[in-house]
């Protein structure tokens, strides 16, 4: 991380449309992980990747699944803190909005403390969001990132 | 009790698991590949960890384990992720997971479910992973739908 973290500080990502591939490989990955068997593998029609079924389930088209977006907060967090916020912290995400096919989506972490941990270690208390391209917050929560950073 | 069936018969107290299995770095790689999460320490060949946004997965596993006819009537929404990680979770150390629905409820004509889960090392209990997650079984309120 080289830019100096003070309270108040902002983490912002590039913007990135969701698009219907983005959606489609979350769902992939389900079937993939759950095979394990080296292959892609997919699943029965989702609402994250089949409009038809998605409408019969009240929406109005296919959305993203909100992990995406929780995983995209993780990787900005990532890119600041290395793999020190994979070992040890604390993520809070909450899906306050759907996210629809080419919305586009921004992540976001503000510091919001930072205190003196163990192990000479700093935790950084962070609120966390993803928001469109009007600034309207589709998920929010809290991170916590321990790190030999100070 | 209201497991062995549907996703959508779990009711509180239901325990789910535990499940024991290893993490490849196949699935690590591929999911961190879905997510782009393009970090070395996820895609690459040594010292490889996973997310622990794959917890998730996890629950899918448990879901698998204790409601084989699958998801129910509708497609469930994830609502909320809420996570503490301990330690890093390492590819190739057996693992065990294991959860328990911990309150079912409706809330302006939704059903809300929020499962509680641990994710441990099978080899000496070490706590890895908690998680929280909430989700609603149908996006459709039960007036709406019916």
């Amino acid at each position: 991380m080289s830019t100096e973290l003070r309270i108040g500080s902002e983490l912002r990502s590039a913007p990135r449309p969701m698009t219907r591939e983005r959606m489609r490989w979350y769902v992939d990955a389900q079937a993939t992980v759950a095979a394990d068997n080296g292959r892609i593998a997919t699943q029965d029609p989702t609402i994250h990747d089949d409009d038809d079924y998605a409408k019969k389930q009240g929406l109005p088209g296919i959305i993203a699944d909100g992990m995406i977006s929780t995983n995209w907060i993780m990787g900005l967090l990532l890119d600041a803190f290395g793999a020190d916020f994979a070992r040890k912290g604390k993520l809070r995400t909450k899906y306050i909005a759907p996210i629809h096919e080419n919305q586009i989506v921004i992540s976001c972490a503000r510091l919001t403390s930072i205190e003196k941990a163990s192990e000479g270690d700093t935790a950084f208390h962070f609120d966390v969001w993803c928001e469109d391209d009007s600034q309207v917050k589709l998920t929010v929560g809290e991170a916590l990132v321990y790190s030999s950073r100070r | 009790m209201a497991t062995g069936r549907y996703v959508s018969d779990l009711d509180r107290g239901d325990v789910l698991g535990p499940v024991e299995y290893t993490l490849s770095p196949f699935v690590v790689r591929e999911y961190c590949h879905a997510v782009e999460l393009h970090h070395e320490f996820f895609q690459g060949v040594e010292n490889q960890i996973a997310p622990p946004t794959l917890i998730h997965l996890e629950k899918l596993r448990l879901y698998r384990h204790a409601c084989p006819a699958g998801t129910g009537p509708s497609a469930r929404v994830h609502v909320e992720y809420d996570a503490t990680f301990y330690e890093p979770v390492r590819v190739g150390e057996p693992l065990r997971v294991g959860g328990k629905v911990t309150d079912r409820y409706l809330k302006r004509g939704r059903d809300y479910v929020q499962i509680d889960m641990e994710l441990r090392s099978a080899m000496d209990g070490r706590l890895l992973v908690t998680y929280r997650d909430t989700v609603i079984l149908s996006y459709q309120p039960k007036e709406a739908a019916a």
